[in-house]
């Protein structure tokens, strides 16, 4: 292996420097950004209809995919909110919601986004959700794909007829640049991964500021990524692994607790002295009434037990319910030790005392009491899950155990 | 020593630019002719330009060119052969079926499709179908797709073509140029052709034939063939789907019955 001259180095740092360094990016202000996309916008030229011609396809097959949740009155719901965000692309916008228990959104150059379940789950109110679809509007408010895509043709193409006349001057001085074009290789990938991430600043800052016009508490943002920075941070300590907090120069995002900092501080700027900001709790709840238990069951299915433990525990901050305690007892019995058994024990049991228990809570409550010894107790509860659920897979095995 | 270096350039491309097909068959696969039913699902075809960095920037205005020429291309050619070919552009095109069950039918080709260029072209090959030409089939639901529409084979083609900008052009003039002076970069590469094609037999579910097609050159500029012409979609018709090769054993009998007096 060639060892790297001192010049070398020199020219390869240059060379990074060229493509605008590394450095983390400063706050971009909310105001300073303005979407540069109308109503009924079509594509303009030809790099971008080649986009959008294959967009196109993507979205019909996004469209029929059978990972979609098909629930008219939530889908009507999320199409209304991502209309309210949505500034001046509002009718145009279309939300999918797919069923992938995991903490993510997307939006598509073409103006479509796809919401997975695990995001719902984790909202506590509109005003978050609402947070979270303005930051995918603006992603297609600011054309953000198409700026990628023509920042990294610019990118690469520099640094592809820079590496060849490199090449070429320094084999007519007799001089090796192998070296120097590996420096420069990755130069170019860093300034990419970070101009990836100016945008998601960008999305971040507009994002705010879409919230804050259609009403909404501008700090909501600021606490999603709070609370994400949380279920991380739990999720590892229970596995015994160090949190990947994303402070990376490979990364593609800005790391969660930036993202935090600088929408705390946005919001502090967008938000109105002394006015009251509806959260839309209630109208939130309503609307994934239907499906929150799906929600809760898919994530503690995921047996991240860390991450399970802090959703359900914030979303208890709102008050606790039978549903929360059920899904808390159910992760806790996944650890599968006696001590979590004990605690998961005392989970159903709580769930129990509410009259939204699911029948499940019963039929675990009505187990623990058994491995307990309180035989009456436990019939009788399990009595209450076969009233609740007479025609449960499992009920004609739970009858013929409470004969013998 | 210093003159060679021309001259390899110059060997370097005229060996730049090469044509490839490698065909599968079912055993017992004759290739349809006379009076079939055949029906083309969506062809599925991407013309792009080659930036300078070497990346494909997709280009509506020459897919939707190439697209047209395929399906004409692909129509003149079928109907060679004495079939009666149904092209579909649209997933909601057939009255017999609901829009949903082409998509099905299409996501599943696709799985298969993948699983064949897995197992048979990336060398990743399945002890359990080492010759036995192509052991694939999408079931009981294209059975039953062909039973409703009627149609004895569904062909399912994609193509993906690219042309060099003149930043690419240029860069090779670059490579080629410090040949002279001693850094030789003639082969950055430039267009390319690729494309696939499987043939199911809805009679029975199976795929029956598959061919893949490579057409490209490390010069940047020359192109092997253009599916934006005419004249290159027929000539990319014609490379994928003119030869079918009948299955093995279909070539043994036909052997067999020339070698008989």
């Amino acid at each position: 292996m060639t060892s790297l001259s001192r010049r070398t180095m020199l020219a390869g740092a240059g060379a990074t420097a060229l493509f605008g360094g590394t450095a983390a990016s400063a706050r971009i202000d909310p105001a300073s950004l303005t979407p540069m996309v109308g109503p009924g916008y079509r594509p303009q030229d030809p790099d971008e209809r080649g986009m959008w011609q294959q967009m196109a396809r993507v979205e019909e097959e996004i469209a029929g995919s059978n990972l979609l949740v098909q629930d008219p009155a939530l889908n009507r719901y999320l199409q209304g909110l991502v209309g309210k965000v949505g500034g001046p692309a509002t009718s145009d916008l279309r939300v999918y919601l797919a069923r992938v228990p995991e903490f993510n959104a997307m939006m598509f150059p073409t103006g479509f986004a796809v919401v997975f379940t695990g995001l719902l789950l984790r909202m506590r109110d509109e005003a978050q959700l609402a947070g979270v679809l303005a930051h995918e509007s603006s992603h297609f408010l600011l054309k953000h794909q198409l700026r990628q895509w023509r920042d990294t043709r610019r990118k690469t193409d520099i640094y592809s007829f820079a590496s060849m006349l490199g090449g070429v001057v320094g084999g007519a001085a007799g001089y090796y640049t192998g070296n120097l074009d590996q420096l420069a290789q990755l130069g170019t990938i860093l300034t990419l991964l970070r101009y990836n991430r100016q945008l998601e600043a960008e999305a971040d800052a507009l994002g705010i500021k879409l919230i804050a016009q259609a009403g909404y508490a501008p700090l909501s943002m600021a606490e999603t990524w709070q609370q994400l920075i949380g279920e991380i941070e739990l999720s590892a300590a229970v596995r015994r692994k160090r949190p990947d907090r994303g402070y990376s120069i490979f990364a593609d995002h800005p790391a969660p607790r930036d993202r935090m900092i600088d929408l705390t501080a946005s919001a502090t700027g967008l938000t109105v002295p002394g006015r009251r900001y509806d959260r839309g709790r209630e109208r939130y709840l309503a609307a994934i009434a239907a499906i929150r238990p799906t929600l809760l069951d898919d994530q503690v299915k995921l047996n991240d037990a860390g991450a399970s433990q802090y959703v359900i525990q914030t979303l208890a901050q709102d008050g606790w319910n039978g549903l929360l305690r059920f899904y808390e007892g159910e992760s806790l019995r996944l650890r599968n030790t006696p001590d979590y058994d004990a605690r998961a024990a005392l989970s159903y049991a709580a769930a129990v005392a509410y009259p939204d228990a699911p029948a499940d809570a019963w039929r675990w409550h009505g187990i623990a009491l058994m491995k307990a010894g309180r035989r009456d107790e436990s019939h009788a509860a399990l009595q209450r899950y076969l009233a609740l659920a007479p025609s449960a897979p499992d009920a004609p095995f739970v009858r013929q155990m409470l004969a013998s | 020593m210093r003159r060679q270096v021309p001259l390899l350039a110059l060997a370097a491309l005229s060996v730049g630019g090469c044509v490839q097909t490698q065909q599968y068959a079912d055993l017992q696969f004759a290739p349809p002719q006379g009076d079939y039913k055949l029906l083309v699902l969506r062809p599925d075809i991407q013309v792009g330009a080659v930036t300078t960095g070497g990346l494909v920037e997709a280009r509506a205005d020459w897919t939707e060119q190439a697209r047209a020429n395929v399906i004409a291309a692909l129509r003149a050619q079928q109907a060679g052969r004495g079939g009666q070919t149904l092209i579909l552009d649209r997933r909601d095109s057939l009255a017999a079926v609901p829009a949903e069950q082409v998509a099905e039918l299409e996501r599943l080709n696709a799985a298969v499709d993948q699983s064949i260029a897995l197992h048979k072209y990336s060398g990743v090959s399945l002890p359990t179908k080492r010759r036995r030409g192509l052991d694939y089939t999408l079931g009981s639901d294209a059975v039953r797709f062909g039973q409703r529409t009627g149609y004895d084979y569904a062909l399912f083609l994609h193509a993906e073509d690219s042309f060099a900008s003149q930043g690419r052009v240029a860069l090779q003039v670059l490579g080629i140029a410090g040949c002279f002076i001693g850094f030789c970069a003639p082969n950055v590469g430039g267009a390319g052709q690729f494309a696939y094609a499987s043939l199911v037999d809805l009679r029975t579910g199976e795929v029956v034939w598959f061919n893949v097609l490579q057409a490209g050159s490390q010069v940047a500029g020359l192109k092997m063939g253009d599916l934006r012409t005419p004249d290159g979609a027929a000539q990319m018709v014609e490379r994928l789907l003119g030869l079918m090769k009948p299955g093995r054993e279909v070539r043994r009998a036909q052997a067999a019955q020339r070698a008989r007096p």
